[in-house]
């Protein structure tokens, strides 16, 4: 596989991101801020937090927005991303469903083996398999 | 109590680090993690600016980022399988067919 | 009084009804649309009359009936429009009269003679009339040159109704693209109306005839826009473009070839084309706008000239024409020759007057040229007629009021007219405009030849001993032939009395009935302030050969005598039993005139080589430069795209990076513009 210990990815990109943080200490060493005003020291920050989460008036020790409807939102995403996660592992072979999650990964396994160079026919299980494992 | 400032370097250290990672890196699943740095780099930005106002809204909001990337990282597992099923490979730079 | 102006409309819209019922379900009619084609150009006739007679009551209407295209802001607005006034309500009744005629003929012309396409044939008649008739009803200079179009498209359509054979087809095309041209003009003169006045309007306060008048008197309302001429050069600009579509039309010297080629058609539309529709559109058109020519002598001298010009160039080619309708066709192109001269020579009664006698007895020569075809079973050649006379007595007399009247003798409806254009053309070339004299001397020659060729035409017809077999045993004709016949051949001896101007003046009596018609009217629009513009701005005076009555008579004296001059040639050479061709006396002259001048052959090569050259050299430039610079614009993306699509490489983390140094260029420049880095 790649990204092994000598995979000798190229380094080279990677100066842009460095750049990119040069840019951005350097903007925000010449910036100032006035002095945080922090939650105060007996603030219940965790109760406050709950009470933004779930719209619940003014409860909380510590200011916040409401946040119900993002909160409901996140709940039907993550049940969508879930949804999402399962049919992109599910795959159609010979007309039967084999989801990701009952063949236990095996298929994964197999082909794993026969490493990245492999043509992507469905030349699959039949194939010889090739030991050694990865790259 | 430190100064805003310093928090900000730190995220955008944290970013730079993600950010560095995608770039250089070749498999899809670092990826994946790089991008989760680089989230959590935004997370460090929200919490700090909550103390920097007095306020809780930040905090709530790093709570949905954490969810989020949970999602995210669901579909980007999704997607990765079905990378590997195409390309037999998680090398990013082999999957190169939607080009010109 | 009202009443008949609510139904103007009608007038236009009856023919055109008739149009779509023999187009939709013609072939299911009797008589393949005749009737409905009957009862509506009738419907017309009695509207026109009605209006005709609410006009003598002293009524007028000039209303926009439909916007169909408005600027914003004080840009102007393209609209339809009605415009009922002297003129136009007398030229309603001559078209439906005559449409109406035309549609009786042609049960006898075509529907017992047994032609196919009948419902073809009737939809196209319904059709021109409509057009024709909304042309003479338009308030407004596009919606006039739009009818002036659809009057070419039917004429099209109806001269090339016999589309199987060889030769019509061809004339169609030929009468459509000789008028285009002319047309072309046209259009580019209307665009120069509506850029230099913001409005095409014939009549009322801000109609164009009326701004440009106060444009020149000096007192302008409103500024016009003359592109940087003064406004007398640009006014004679823009009404010589307008004049190009009437020369087309109206078959004047040069654009004048399309029609004796027309007479391929079918005769009652020959008839139709002729006497009230087509032809006729293009002088109506300079009699509708003449407060708008009257400013610009040079353009009243050049329709003067030319109107005279063609006059005689036309009487002389009909002089040796051997078929019936060709004569005829030269007569034409010759009698609107005269109309041309008068309406130059500021003889704007003369001009209407002449229309008018001219439908009638040039619908009756026709319409009697039909009745002698049947007759020959569509022989048209002259030489094979002969003794028709006591064979079709209905048709001869007829036929001999109208060879009166177009000859020019007293006291037929032709000699009136004729005489009073001349004597306009007379007088105003006396009072100090010579070049009217000119064109007044060629029309008065041109008296002679038209004589000359209408007697000739009449004796090789019905005179002397037949020629042929058909011609011993002609077919004979039915009453839907005879009727129309008989009308017109009594208008065409009687229409004449409307302005016997010359017995007007030798008796002081008050006859001039026409006279005091087109005085009247909507203000701007009488024959009375066309004078006085002619007076003011074209300098026309009369003037006189000893006393006013001494000019009269002498002009009326000149015209007739040299008409009878011709008729009595034609006379001695032509009516013995067995004539013979004299053509061969003229010498060369004769393959001049059997070649009308050439002039059809020196338009191809005019085609041939100018326009073929300026059309090749147009596609060099559209093929080379218009084509070469959309290609290499095309070319210049086309490249650039497959290189800059290179980028575009497939590998995520390539895009990562671009991404990357993309925020980190724009968080510099932002930062720097910003002063972050301080």
């Amino acid at each position: 596989m790649t990204d092994g210990p000598d995979a000798g990815s190229n380094l080279l990109p990677g100066l842009a991101a460095v750049g990119l943080f040069l840019v951005m200490v350097l903007a925000f060493a010449g910036a100032s801020f006035p002095a945080p005003q922090g939650f105060g020291g007996d603030a219940n920050v965790t109760a406050s937090i709950g009470y933004a989460m779930f719209d619940i008036g003014n409860l909380g020790d510590v200011g916040a927005e409401g946040f119900l409807a993002a909160f409901l939102i996140v709940a039907i995403v993550l049940d969508v991303a879930i949804d999402g996660a399962v049919f992109l592992a599910k795959r159609e072979e010979g007309g039967s469903v084999v989801t990701a999650l009952t063949d236990g990964g095996r298929d994964l396994l197999d082909r794993s083996r026969e490493g990245p160079n492999a043509p992507r026919s469905e030349r699959g299980r039949d194939a010889p398999r090739r030991e050694g494992g990865d790259e | 109590m430190v100064p805003a400032q310093w928090y900000l370097m730190l995220s955008a250290a944290i970013f730079c680090i993600g950010l560095f990672g995608i770039l250089t890196r070749r498999n899809a699943l670092l990826f994946l993690m790089s991008v989760e740095l680089m989230l959590n780099a935004a997370n460090v930005n929200f919490i700090a600016f909550s103390l920097q106002w007095g306020n809780v809204t930040g905090q709530t909001f790093a709570l949905f980022t954490m969810a989020l990337a949970a999602a995210e990282v669901a579909i980007g597992i999704g997607i990765i399988l079905v990378l590997y099923r195409n390309f037999r490979d998680t090398d990013v730079t082999k999957a190169t067919t939607m080009r010109w | 009084m009202a009443g008949a102006f609510d139904y103007t409309p009608a007038i236009v819209l009856l023919p055109f009804l008739s149009f779509l019922l023999a187009l939709g379900v013609g072939r299911s009619m009797p008589k393949g649309g005749a009737l409905a084609g009957i009862a509506a150009t009738g419907g017309s006739l009695l509207l026109s009359v009605w209006a005709m007679l609410a006009v003598a009551n002293g009524g007028t209407y000039n209303q926009t009936i439909y916007t169909w295209a408005a600027g914003t802001g004080n840009s102007f607005e393209l609209t339809f429009g009605l415009l009922v006034d002297p003129l136009a309500a007398m030229m309603l009744v001559i078209v439906s009269l005559i449409a109406f005629l035309v549609h009786v003929f042609s049960l006898g012309y075509m529907n017992d003679e047994g032609e196919t396409g009948l419902p073809r044939y009737y939809a196209g008649l319904g059709l021109f009339t409509a057009s024709m008739l909304g042309f003479v009803v338009a308030n407004n200079l596009l919606m006039a040159f739009m009818f002036f179009e659809l009057v070419g498209l039917c004429s099209w359509l109806l001269i090339g109704f016999w589309f199987r054979e060889e030769a019509p087809p061809s004339a169609a095309k030929k009468a459509f693209l000789v008028t285009r041209f002319g047309d072309y003009f046209f259009l580019v003169g209307v665009v120069a109306v509506f850029a230099t006045f913001g409005t095409a309007a014939f009549a009322g306060e801000g109609s164009f005839p009326a701004l440009a008048e106060a444009a020149l008197a000096g007192e302008a309302a409103t500024e016009i826009n003359t592109f940087g001429f003064a406004p007398q050069t640009w006014f004679t600009v823009v009404g010589l473009l307008v004049l190009g579509g009437v020369v087309g039309k109206s078959a004047q010297f040069p654009l004048h070839t399309w029609l004796p080629d027309a007479m391929e058609g079918p005769t009652p539309v020959s008839a139709l084309i002729h006497a009230a529709t087509m032809v006729a559109a293009g002088v109506y058109l300079v009699a509708r706008m003449y407060g708008f020519y009257a400013l610009s002598p040079t353009a009243l001298g050049i329709i003067a000239f030319v109107g005279g010009f063609t006059a005689l160039f036309a009487a002389t080619m009909g002089v040796v024409k051997r078929e019936i309708k060709q004569v005829l066709a030269y007569s034409t192109i010759s009698q609107y020759g005269y109309m041309m001269l008068a309406l130059g020579a500021g003889g704007y009664i003369a001009a209407t007057f002449h229309l008018m006698t001219h439908a009638f007895f040039k619908a009756l020569l026709f319409l009697g040229a039909g009745s002698v075809i049947i007759a020959m079973h569509h022989n048209e050649n002259m030489w094979d007629m002969g003794g028709l006379k006591e064979r079709m007595p209905v048709t001869y007399w007829t036929f001999l009021a109208g060879s009166l009247a177009l000859a020019g003798i007293f006291p037929f409806s032709g000699f009136w007219s004729k005489d009073e254009v001349l004597y306009e053309a007379l007088a105003h070339g006396l009072g100090g405009t010579p070049l009217l004299l000119a064109a007044w001397a060629m029309g008065l020659l041109a008296v002679f030849f038209t004589g000359f060729y209408t007697f000739r035409m009449v004796f090789l017809t019905f005179h002397g001993e037949p020629r042929t077999d058909v011609a011993r045993d002609p077919h004979g004709v039915g009453w839907n032939v005879k009727a129309p016949l008989t009308v017109l051949g009594v208008l065409a001896v009687v229409a004449g009395f409307v302005n016997m101007v010359p017995v007007a003046k030798l008796t002081g009596a008050h006859i001039e009935f026409l006279h005091d018609w087109l005085a009247h009217g909507l203000g701007g629009l009488t024959s009375e302030h066309y004078g006085e513009l002619t007076g003011q701005f074209a300098g026309y005076e009369t003037g006189y050969v000893g006393s006013e009555l001494t000019t009269v008579l002498l002009s009326g004296a000149l015209s007739l005598g040299l008409a009878l001059a011709g008729a009595g040639l034609a006379y001695k050479l032509y009516n013995v039993p067995a004539p013979v061709e004299h053509t061969d006396r003229l010498g060369s002259v004769k393959t001049l005139l059997f070649n009308n001048y050439y002039q059809d052959e020196y338009q191809v090569w005019l085609a041939d080589t100018a326009a073929r050259n300026v059309a090749r050299g147009a596609d060099k430039f559209d093929q080379g430069v218009i084509d070469g610079v959309v290609n290499g614009i095309s070319s210049v993306s086309l490249f650039s795209g497959s290189r800059v699509r290179r980028i575009q490489t497939g590998v995520v983390s390539n895009y990562a990076a671009l991404l990357t140094l993309g925020l980190v260029a724009l968080l510099l420049g932002i930062g720097l513009m910003g002063g972050w880095f301080l």
